[in-house]
């Protein structure tokens, strides 16, 4: 390993702005999803345009949104509430000294948060050099998805139990060597190697698998992101 | 056309698992294919959904007040290092004002160095005279030189000759010769021989007057002969006795002991016959 953030790439790299995804969604099944999906990009892009203007109250409303994803990802990562706390509150002033070099037309916010979640936390773990103890830990049950606890009463909790719920049908939709392959790919650290390790299985069948899965998901949720 | 293998690198690169130069490779490839890019978009945009599967786990309020505080804080630091700018008036007038100096101080340098070029001109051309008269004053001193060491040479030639005729000088036999007969006691008489030239000069003073068949005869003694040599005949002035001739022998000479004169009849003889007048010491 060269360093430690050598191998991911760019937190956000140029990519088609949100037409481009929304032409692709199935018009009959999703329209109102889709309807749905793009208005809270919409609202998510605007809080950050708000807090590039220094927006004390868009920032707490991202924060309100954004939080318990981005947590729940660093915490299913590093197996460390205190370790996950510190990610998001890296992420979370990231986003507010960075706010003003978002564009809509680089992706979402949620998917930038996300990414930039992700990297930090398999940053910390490889800084940790807990590879081999992470190898140990992520049981079958760390694979799977976690139960649900208490969520919030606000209506943005509401939403995304509603979100959660359907990108846990889809995650469960898929075969399960898929969404193994998938779920260790997203949430484990390791590297496409040891992923093919941990499951025994030739590295080449273990990228087909994800490529599969990836794409499924990516049929599945199209009308949701 | 996106192909499986595609496919497959940007699932993996969504997923931050491409690394090395297969990184390097799919990123120059997604920044010139806008349908690869479209794919890796979408895919990145479905995958962040899986971070809802995580749990519904929330960090600690905490968390929350305390991140509003640090975002409080940097506003606030924003806002007091913020320093507010407003363009003064005198601004574009300065701008105008420099770029006109500047302008007129490149007209000026621009002038100045194409009168630098015609003096830098001319100076060349001056040069290059004078080179040319010094080739030709260095082309005329050489003729001169040329000149000089001719006639030097001859100089030389001509001293080297002297040196030669001074050194053949150094070997002449000079001799004087005295009166043996008792009628002339005043004779007297030099001769000088040039064994060079193999020839010689007889100057006499005083000798008695001649009978019309009578001539005196010069006598060269050289050792390497038996009888001295015959250096011919001559006759002397009747009233003052003296006579300057210029004479050779009848035979080579190596050197001269003796000089005589001897009176001889008419025409001379080729053995000394009669008396002895003059004699060399």
């Amino acid at each position: 390993m060269s360093t430690l953030t050598s191998c991911y790439p760019a937190d956000f790299a140029v990519v088609p702005a949100w037409g481009n995804v929304l032409a692709r969604m199935k018009p009959a099944e999703h329209t109102a999803e889709a309807a749905a999906a793009a208005e809270r990009a919409h609202f998510d892009a605007e809080l950050l345009r708000r807090m590039g203007r220094s927006d004390r109250e868009a920032f707490a409303q991202l924060y309100d949104r954004f939080s318990r994803p981005l947590f729940a990802t660093a915490l299913r990562i590093l197996h460390d509430t205190a370790e996950a706390e510190d990610i998001v509150q890296d992420v979370f002033l990231a986003l507010w000294e960075k706010a003003t070099a978002y564009e809509v037309g680089r992706g979402s916010a949620f998917a930038w948060a996300v990414t930039l979640t992700r990297n930090r936390a398999i940053d910390r773990v490889r800084m940790r050099k807990r590879r081999s103890e992470l190898l140990a830990e992520t049981t079958a049950e760390d694979a799977g998805t976690q139960p649900s606890e208490s969520g919030p009463d606000s209506s943005d909790g509401l939403v995304l139990k509603e979100q959660a719920g359907a990108v846990r049908a889809a995650v469960a939709s898929l075969p399960a060597d898929q969404q193994r392959a998938v779920e260790l790919a997203f949430f484990s650290g390791l590297t496409q190697l040891e992923i093919a390790q941990k499951l025994s299985e030739p590295l080449g069948t273990v990228k087909a698998r994800i490529r599969r899965g990836l794409l499924r998901l990516r049929d599945t949720l199209g009308g949701r992101q | 056309m996106i192909d499986e293998f595609q496919e497959e690198l940007a699932s993996l690169y969504v997923l931050g698992l491409l690394e090395g130069e297969d990184l390097a490779d799919f990123e120059q490839s997604l920044a010139r294919d806008p349908a690869l890019a479209r794919l890796v978009h979408e895919l990145r945009e479905s995958t962040a959904q899986l971070a809802l599967t995580a749990s519904d786990a929330a960090p600690s309020p905490e968390l929350r007040a305390r991140l509003l505080g640090q975002v409080d804080t940097a506003t606030r630091w924003r806002a007091q290092n913020v320093i507010p700018f407003r363009t003064p008036v005198w601004i574009p007038w300065a701008a105008a004002a420099c770029l006109a100096t500047t302008c007129a101080w490149l007209g000026q340098l621009y002038l100045g160095s194409r009168f630098e070029t015609a003096t830098l001109r001319d100076q060349q051309a001056l040069a290059e005279f004078q080179l040319q008269s010094a080739r030709n004053q260095i082309e005329a001193e050489r003729l001169i030189a040329g000149h000089q060491l001719s006639s030097m040479t001859e100089q030389l030639a001509s001293l080297d000759r002297q040196l030669k005729s001074e050194g053949d000088l150094a070997n002449f036999k000079i001799a004087t010769l005295a009166s043996l007969a008792g009628n002339s006691p005043q004779a007297l008489a030099v001769a000088v021989w040039n064994p060079a030239k193999q020839e010689g000069v007889l100057t006499v003073e005083k000798l008695p007057a001649l009978a019309a068949d009578k001539d005196y005869q010069l006598w060269l003694v050289d050792p390497q002969y038996a009888i001295p040599v015959d250096g011919g005949v001559f006759r002397v002035n009747p009233s003052t006795g003296d006579a300057r001739v210029t004479f050779k022998a009848n035979r080579p000479i190596n050197s001269v002991a003796k000089f005589a004169v001897s009176l001889e009849r008419k025409g001379g003889v080729p053995k000394a016959e009669g008396p002895m007048v003059l004699l060399s010491q």
